[in-house]
């Protein structure tokens, strides 16, 4: 027989008595469509939601605090933790800002350059796909996320080729990245590229495009307008979606996107659908930047480290030659490199909007201060308006739409 | 004897401090050498007082009073199209300054331009919220006050968000340690079980290497597995060898209970 | 008809299997566990991906369900934070018996990298865990073997176990 516990049932910020007809439920925050653990306490007037507030921090792991107490090259595979679809944005987001601290941005090599745009737009496309998947599985489409999982599998596997894993990869380092391409590794990732751009045309889109159901559940549903977007600070494609061209690719370009032949795709309608056309439209645009990267790498040097000494630690093979690198390393790994004093915020375009890192240096080996500006926080935010007025059926599909992670909300 | 540590910033600190080292400095540009920026700067000082206004890795950085946050962000808003708040928080200066520094970050999508304004409060001083103004601030003052108890006035709803309503203490204060008080670390046993299991429970263990030979709970040695709960600490029983693998095992897993065969030096060389 | 007759007494054409009720109970148990979903972070990625096209967990007869009232097994894939711990006790009393639980990941099993004030050391101290499964984020064939593991576990008892045992540690 199992022993009971002091649990009471959990009414907290619920109140009962209420003259109106209006029902309380309970949303989360172990749900299967809640994209994690959102907790959602909707007040409904009979299908209507009336009120809606949302409750975070089931997530919450410490990551700012723990940031405090690491030297900078400690925390960065703590970052891979927090927006876990795409690791590799989190680990540049980071690594940049750093860089942008340090004042090294400029000494990246080049070849580390190329790879590391690679490994952004190619979580970007897995990003998106995993989008797709849940949200197509939230809405009801079984076969899409089977379809769509499928080829997240073979994006998987070029990044397990390149560094070891398939979904924590800490695959970019501060000043660079620590391995170069396998061999061979670029002709998979152009096989790899048409079959994502046949998936999307013939599979995603020929499902879903014209889909009495999708069309039905989509359209007209989570509308953001202009003034909504603006007040909540929303980015990336929820940004997009409402009719801002604004991309920080390509308005404040870092890494290699200057030189870059891409478009931004926006869309007026507003709604989750445009949300979703925009979604394809850039998978197919990383399509295209990946193919014009693959010749970039070949002509590349193949240097992969910044060589800033005072900062970044030497290469293997001066470590192993050089008395002085081996000692530098050894000071850099144990005690840390110390920044100047200052602030920096730095803020890249992740697959779900602007994540930005705002580092406070004291002249310390740790920083005295690192904030992370996730997008999901205010996006998760955005649901407080967002849901009132709609359909408790669109609840889910809203909260799909939005994109969503939960390590990156609560961090 | 305990080495003393300050009890006002217990976060890790260098171990090592070389004592002739000089801390760079960022290099702070005047805001009067970029034109968007400069423009920006005389119309806000025509209206504001700005204690200091600097450029510093490509952002304009203002201070600002902490009275009147909601009337420069809401110039910068209307006048000078920094219409997106795109983060705002705090950072803990208790222990050098007594107060708080906190910084709003804002974005002109039509300048491409982003403004840090920062001001400094004391330690029980509250700050307005800019929530009418930029609806993203609702989260974000909700998630200082979690973090570091900064009163924010007239917020709708100013309550804990990320930390649990009953939580004692503010994580990111410096003097709040990153394993948690007392409170932190018994919390989900208080709250399922009760006071009284903490016997039963126990301590979290936070060493990361941590092995006990005789906890049979949580560690087993290989090749001598006993069942769970097992007091071994007088004489251990002896268990009969425990068949791990069915059906010839798994691959590259060696079956620890083979009788291994020591191989000489000859044989050793000819594998 | 004649020819559809079955012979019996033919060489070991007997449709009859002895067994020990113990063994074929288990059997069922073992070859149907119905997962609860529990994703709680990373893992719970890898968890999804799991039962998704490439390593289709249906082949184990291991379905997810998102009633605990339904499922046997809890797979606590994430993050356990002090937050969410007492959901995690409500689910885990929500299950019916016979239930077990599968610890997926490093900080279910000890808090992982987050040794913090916010992070749970271990999901143990909470729900008594069967089966510790180690890395961040393990792999989805790892999930596979320690849901082998279970199988062989749930084999190895009798059918009826008392699980006062386990329960002891908790009040
Ligand atoms: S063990 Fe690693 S991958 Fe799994 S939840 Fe923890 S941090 Fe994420």
């Amino acid at each position: 027989m199992q022993q009971t516990n002091r649990l009471r049932p959990f009414f907290e910020n619920l109140t009962f008595d209420r003259d109106d007809n209006h029902m309380v439920i309970n949303f989360g925050p172990q749900h299967p469509s809640a994209h994690g653990q959102l907790r959602l306490i909707l007040e409904l007037d009979g299908e209507e939601v009336v009120k809606a507030n949302p409750d975070i921090g089931y997530l919450h792991r410490g990551m700012e605090k723990m940031a405090e107490n690491m030297i900078y090259n400690e925390f960065l595979p703590t970052t891979d933790r927090m927006d876990y679809i795409a690791s590799s944005s989190n680990n540049y987001g980071f690594a940049l800002a750093v860089e942008k601290l340090l004042g090294i941005e400029d000494k990246v090599p080049r070849r580390a350059k190329v790879i590391r745009t690679m490994l952004l737009e190619l979580n970007r496309i897995i990003s998106h796909q995993f989008w797709l998947a849940t949200h197509a599985l939230d809405v009801g489409a079984m076969s899409v996320f089977l379809y769509a999982f499928r080829e997240r599998e073979w994006g998987l596997d070029l990044i397990e080729d390149y560094c070891g894993a398939r979904l924590t990869h800490s695959a970019i380092r501060i000043g660079g990245v620590p391995l170069d391409l396998p061999e061979g590794w670029t002709d998979n990732l152009a096989k790899y590229l048409d079959k994502v751009e046949r998936a999307v045309k013939e599979d995603y889109e020929a499902l879903l495009d014209e889909n009495r159901i999708w069309k039905m559940r989509l359209e007209n549903v989570g509308i953001i307008d202009k003034e909504m977007a603006r007040s909540w600070a929303v980015s990336g494609i929820m940004l997009r979606g409402s009719g801002f061209e604004w991309d920080l690719r390509k308005e404040m370009p870092y890494e290699l996107y200057e030189e870059l032949d891409f478009d931004i795709p926006i869309s007026d309608k507003m709604d989750s659908y445009g949300r979703y056309k925009l979604y394809m439209e850039e998978i197919r645009q990383s399509v295209r930047i990946l193919r014009q990267l693959i010749p970039m790498y070949h002509e590349s040097e193949p240097q992969l480290m910044a060589n800033v000494p005072q900062y970044i630690s030497p290469t293997k093979e001066e470590q192993m030659t050089q008395n002085y690198s081996l000692m530098q390393h050894f000071v850099l790994v144990t005690q840390g490199m110390r920044p100047p004093v200052g602030e920096v915020y730095v803020a890249t375009e992740s697959p779900k909007g602007e994540l930005g890192f705002y580092i406070n240096s004291q002249g310390e080996p740790y920083p005295y201060r690192l904030k992370i500006r996730a997008p999901s926080f205010f996006h998760t935010g955005i649901l407080q308006d967002l849901l009132v007025g709609c359909q408790l059926a669109d609840v889910v599909t809203i909260i799909g739409s939005t994109n969503i992670v939960f390590g990156e909300v609560d961090r | 004897m305990r080495p003393y540590r300050p009890k006002d910033n217990v976060q890790k600190k260098a171990y090592y401090n070389d004592r002739f080292y000089v801390t760079p400095q960022i290099p702070k540009d005047d805001p009067a050498s970029d034109e968007v920026y400069s423009k920006d700067i005389e119309k806000l000082q025509s209206k504001f007082s700005i204690s200091e206004s600097y450029i510093q890795r490509g952002e304009l950085v203002i201070y600002i009073d902490p009275d009147s946050n909601v009337e420069v962000l809401e110039f910068l808003k209307d006048e000078l199209d920094y219409s997106f708040l795109m983060e705002m928080s705090a950072v803990d200066f208790l222990a050098q300054r007594e107060g708080f520094e906190i910084f709003y970050e804002l974005l002109s999508l039509s300048k491409r331009k982003r403004i840090r304004v920062k001001t400094f409060i004391k330690e029980n001083q509250a700050i307005e919220s800019v929530q009418h103004l930029f609806r993203s601030a609702n989260f974000a003052e909700r998630e200082m006050f979690d973090m570091f108890g900064i009163q924010v006035n007239n917020h709708p709803y100013l309550k804990r968000i990320l930390m649990p309503d009953d939580w004692e203490g503010y994580p990111l204060r410096k003097t709040y340690p990153l394993q948690g008080d007392e409170f932190a670390q018994w919390y989900e046993v208080d709250k399922i079980f009760g006071k009284e299991a903490r016997d039963i429970v126990g301590p979290e263990i936070r060493d990361s290497a941590h092995i006990d030979r005789y906890d049979t709970e949580r560690f087993a040695r290989l090749g001598h597995e006993v069942p769970r709960g097992t007091d071994i600490s007088k004489d251990e029983p002896d268990t009969d060898n425990h068949e791990f693998q069915e059906e010839g095992g798994v691959f590259l897993i060696k079956d620890l209970n083979k009788p291994q065969k020591v191989l000489s030096e000859k044989e050793r060389r000819e594998r | 008809m004649a020819q559809h007759q079955v012979n019996y007494g033919q060489d070991a054409g007997l449709p009859v299997a002895l067994t020990t009720i113990d063994k074929i109970v288990n059997w069922g148990r073992s070859n149907s566990l119905w997962v609860l979903t529990y994703g709680l972070a990373c893992c719970g990625i890898e968890m999804m991906a799991s039962g998704a096209s490439r390593y289709d967990f249906d082949r184990f007869g291991t379905i997810f369900r998102a009633s605990p009232r339904q499922a046997e097994v809890m797979v606590i894939a994430g993050t356990l934070t002090k937050k969410h711990a007492e959901f995690i006790r409500r689910l885990y009393d929500q299950m019916a018996e016979p239930k077990w639980v599968i610890s997926m990941g490093s900080c279910a099993n000890t808090g992982g990298m987050f040794n913090t004030y916010a992070t749970v050391q271990g999901a143990d101290r909470v729900v008594p865990v069967d089966i510790y499964l180690p890395g961040c984020a393990p792999r989805p064939e790892t999930l596979q073997y320690a849901v082998m593991m279970l199988q062989k576990k749930i084999r190895r008892e009798p059918a009826n176990r008392n699980r006062n045992l386990k329960q002891k540690r908790f009040v």
